[in-house]
């Protein structure tokens, strides 16, 4: 028997950075017995694979709050959790090439200081100041909020993993999440590859593989994966503060803690998730032209390594939370494309309200999974689907 | 070109000459003992360990450009080295503050979180501490070398004694090969095209509708390396792995591939920890500097006849416990396995030759499949008899496919094998030889030693085995999870001289089999690649690895 109870409260089915989160919140306010399973090791999903960034900067309000709030959390983390995740400020510059992008960036910047954030619109010159050795006449300006950063992501997910059991979590690794069983069109429980375990709510966090988890669930979900790659460089000494994003093609990179400069194009989706995740060299080669076209003094520098994950991307960009229409507890945690890290704190919290059915404070037309099911287009859209 | 032309260099403020073709490596050895660099986190002093080019003892500065391999560069008129990570000098270096200070290493993940006033100034001190040498300067010229492209039948992949047979065979067969080698100065085969100073960073087997592989690489001047082959041998080679010992890092502790390289490093009266053919090697090549043989079993009978005739003492049985000396090794202490007492060895270097691994990364990247060998202890790639992978077309030979001593595919055998069209047979299990499992019970032996100071478990990132300790005390198990919490097998030598150290002590600590532990996804480049060879080639791959 693999599981500590045959009843609990919720089963999450994913113990990336969102099911952990949500487990967390849903263990905080005594929620009762909580269920992690995943059927990897930690941080074997996206919580391991991505770039760390954490931006306010969004076309978006809603985004804008959730993603603010998850600033704070992430400043106060290794206080509440005891792991450092290196939340480093050092801003998210956006590089506009041209005109065109530039007005797009202004656009943006008009939402955010609406919001009450101090983003500036930059003139190449300053752009020029923030990313040391940037080719001369590359862009023509930039937008810049200085409380945007990076995070370490493996110790959110180990200090949140050791949080949650802490609190009496259980986390199951190694199994699978393979269905529901439900009556009367309300969750009874969870098929896993390690028998069944009784709930009245099962979270979907399954990041990249949640279409495929609401399908064996008998949902059909709008959800597509998309593989994207990301490298790291040789480390340095510090010598780039921002993480810098180029509004035409998504290149972005930032320098890590280690000294590494890890970064990769937004652009070239490919749909299918494919177990294994393997880079390939039309990524490394294309991203190596964007970097040194931009930093020529990069040249001489190695690349370290390689890898892929998968973005969990929904029609419009924004994230799906919220409790199925058509299946009653079953509570969908998921479709936060390249920008699940960052809205990991303050979504999940919201995620833990609707699995106890307390009121959630997010605009339904932005985050309800019932907006895809209503008939003509989502009246809400985030465009700024960079970096 | 003549023979005795001279290069002129600068090395800091000194002017330097080195011989034609030498690597900085070897001109800088002539004046004595190079010291370098200093360690990443702990700034330890750090010596030349590899002499080939795959870990973190001989990084510079050439020509603004960081980490480049001293031991891997033909010195060229006027280049500018500097060294890096220390001040004022790799070998007095204030840095090194950081090593006493922190006895038992810095806790990244748990420590440094309070007073919360001082988070920032911890931030600037860590970030401070990471890599090696400072960001490019902006280059000089704004022209990239040209890429080289190549097509052809065959890519053998390694010059050395397997890659020359395999492809002297391919020719004698009727093709017409092409070689590659990372080596300068590799000799030319007959009637095969050979590229030397070549170094192989990706391999990607065929995809979307060609028939050919796609191997991307690099030359000495950063350019870009492009070949199309329709079957690729792999004869990469092996390479003597490391040991975990307190010291392990100590400038002086190298492998039998620097003491047989050629760089001519003052190694001095040298401790040999070996006890097969590698050992044996390095022992007639150090002659009367070879000081002792230590080995944890027995000692063949050929390395006991070779060391019997130079009068070089053995000491079969024994444990490595520590190797004494700070900016050099002055000692190596030494224990009797059946408990019957300790000893120092006097010496000025120690040579790794007791277990030789496989460069065998290029073969998974292209799909081939590994399985773990007790012994040596360590994982090889599935290789059948005749040189074949379990990918169509893709094969392996010599040191890069099996472990020294076990049966081999004659040359002959091999061009047979790349010239017949019939499907791949199934890999032969691996064969068992030797002593199964010894490594394990050596390394069992080794972690109950009391520890004194640091074990650097990896030496590119100053990884600490107490780190790797603490994160299965803390639940964290097996090799993917505890790279992640360590950083083990991160750092510049993509894992080669830690990840097989670290297999054998997880599965220790956690108490499985080194099967178990699991192993580590290839994560390409091989070696780290110039953004520059890259970027050159960009747009002309469709192809992805397999997973
Ligand atoms: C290259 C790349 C770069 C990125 N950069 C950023 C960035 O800079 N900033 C940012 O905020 N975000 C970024 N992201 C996105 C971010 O990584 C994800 O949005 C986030 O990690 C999603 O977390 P998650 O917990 O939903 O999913 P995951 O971390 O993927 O976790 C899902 C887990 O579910 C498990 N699972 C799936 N199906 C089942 C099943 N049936 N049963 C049991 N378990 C199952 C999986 O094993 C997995 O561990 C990036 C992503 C990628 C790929
Ligand atoms: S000695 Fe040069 S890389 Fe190891």
């Amino acid at each position: 028997m693999t599981f500590a109870r045959r009843d609990y409260r919720a089963v999450v089915v994913g113990a990336g950075i969102i099911g952990l989160y949500t487990a967390y919140h849903l263990a905080r306010r005594g929620a009762g017995p909580v269920l992690v399973v995943d059927r990897g090791f930690l941080s074997s999903g996206g919580s391991g694979r991505n770039g760390g960034g954490v931006r306010q900067q969004w076309e978006t309000r809603g985004t804008i709050r959730l993603a603010r709030e998850a600033v704070a959390a992430y400043r106060r983390f290794g206080r509440d959790f005891g792991t450092n995740v290196w939340f480093r400020q050092g801003g998210y510059l956006f590089l506009a090439e041209g005109p065109a992008e530039l007005e797009r960036l202004a656009r943006v910047h008009e939402v955010v200081r609406s919001e009450g954030l101090p983003s500036q619109l930059l003139t190449a010159e300053q752009v020029a100041e923030r990313v040391p050795g940037i080719a001369p006449g590359s862009v023509v300006g930039g937008s810049f909020l200085a409380s945007d950063g990076t995070v370490y992501p493996f110790p959110a997910v180990w200090g949140l993993y050791e949080a949650v059991r802490a609190l009496g979590v259980e986390v199951v690794l190694g199994v699978s999440a393979l269905g529901v069983r439900a009556e009367q069109g309300r969750v009874q429980g969870v098929e896993t590859s390690a028998g069944p375990a009784g709930a009245p709510t099962v979270v979907n966090a399954a990041g990249g593989w949640s279409a495929e988890f609401s399908r064996a669930c008998g949902l059909e979900v709008p959800n597509v994966a998309t593989r994207h790659e990301i490298l790291a460089t040789e480390p340095m000494k510090p010598f780039l503060d921002p993480m810098v994003v180029r509004a035409s093609d998504g290149l972005y990179f930032s320098q890590t803690m280690r000294g590494e400069l890890v970064g990769g194009l937004t652009v070239p989706h490919e749909p299918g998730t494919r177990r294994g995740v393997p880079s390939s060299p039309r990524f490394v080669t294309a991203m190596a032209r964007a970097l040194v076209g931009l930093l020529p003094r990069l040249r001489g520098l190695g690349v370290l390594r390689a890898w892929a994950g998968f973005y969990d991307d929904s029609p419009d960009g924004l994230p799906v939370i919220g409790e199925d229409p058509r299946l009653g507890g079953f509570v969908h945690a998921n479709g936060f494309g390249g920008h699940g890290f960052m809205l990991a704190p303050s979504a999940s919290e919201r995620v833990a309200r609707a699995v106890l059915a307390e009121p959630v404070d997010l605009d339904p037309k932005e985050f309800s999974p019932a907006r895809f099911l209503g008939s003509g287009a989502a009246p809400s859209r985030e465009r700024l689907q960079l970096g | 070109m003549g023979r005795s032309t001279s290069r002129q260099f600068r090395f800091g403020r000194a002017q330097l000459e080195a011989r034609d073709g030498e690597s900085l490596l070897a001109a800088l050895a002539r004046r004595g003992w190079p010291s370098l660099v200093r360690s990443v986190r702990y700034h330890r002093p750090r010596g030349p360990m590899c002499g080939v080019g795959d870990c973190t003892g001989c990084l510079v500065r050439v020509n603004g450009v960081p980490n480049q391999r001293a031991c891997r560069r033909p010195v060229r008129e006027g280049d500018q080295v500097l060294t890096e990570n220390s001040w004022p000098s790799p070998r007095h270096d204030l840095f090194g503050i950081a090593d006493l200070l922190l006895p038992h290493g810095l806790d990244t993940v748990h420590g440094l979180r309070r007073p919360a006033f001082l988070t920032g100034t911890y931030q600037r001190a860590v970030r401070r501490l990471a890599g090696y040498g400072h960001a490019p300067d902006p280059p000089a010229s704004a022209t990239a070398a040209e890429p080289h492209r190549r097509e052809a039948e065959v890519l053998v992949v390694g010059a050395g004694r397997s890659g020359r047979a395999s492809a002297e065979a391919l020719v004698r067969a009727g093709l017409r090969p092409l070689l590659l080698e990372r080596r300068a100065d590799a000799v030319p085969v007959d009637g095969a095209e050979t590229l030397a100073g070549t170094t192989a960073s990706m391999l990607a087997p065929p995809a979307g509708g060609t028939d050919r592989f796609s191997l991307l690489g690099f030359d000495l001047d950063g350019a870009g390396v492009v070949v199309r082959a329709r079957s690729v041998v792999v004869a990469t080679g092996g390479y003597d792995a490391g040991l975990l010992f307190e010291g392990s890092d100590r400038p002086g502790v190298v492998t039998g591939d620097l003491a047989l390289s050629g760089v001519g490093l003052p190694l001095g009266p040298s401790v040999i920890v070996g006890s097969g053919e590698r050992a044996r090697t390095v022992v007639e090549r150090l002659g009367k500097d070879a000081a002792a043989v230590v080995a944890f079993g027995d000692i063949g009978p050929e390395l006991v006849r070779t060391a019997a005739e130079l009068e070089v003492p053995l000491y079969p049985r024994s444990r490595v416990v520590r190797a004494v000396g700070r900016g050099r090794v002055r000692a190596l202490e030494v224990a009797r396995r059946d408990g019957a007492g300790r000893f120092r060895l006097a010496c000025s270097a120690v040579v790794l030759a007791h277990r030789r691994l496989p460069n065998d990364q290029l073969l998974f990247q292209a799909g081939a499949a590994r399985s773990w060998r007790d012994t040596p202890g360590a994982y090889f790639p599935e290789v059948d008899r005749r040189g074949r992978t379990g990918v169509a077309r893709l094969f392996a030979v010599g040191s890069a496919a099996r472990p020294a001593g076990s049966a081999a595919p004659s040359a002959d055998e091999l061009a047979d094998a790349v010239r017949g069209q019939e499907t791949t047979l199934a890999p032969s299990p691996p064969e068992l030889g030797g002593r199964p499992g010894e490594l394990l019970a050596y390394y069992r032996e080794l972690l109950r030693e009391r520890r004194r100071g640091k074990w650097v478990l990896c030496p590119c990132e100053d990884v600490l085995l107490e780190e790797v300790e603490r994160a299965v005390e803390r639940g964290f198990r097996g090799l993917e999870v505890v790279k992640r919490y360590t950083g083990v097998g991160t750092g510049l030598c993509q894992g080669r001289y830690c990840l097989p150290e670290a297999i054998v002590a997880l599965a220790i600590l956690e108490g499985r089999p080194p099967t178990e532990v699991g192993f580590i996804t290839q994560r390409p480049p091989l070696v780290p690649t110039p953004l520059s060879a890259l970027a050159a080639v960009a747009g002309e791959f469709a192809t992805e690895l397999p997973p």
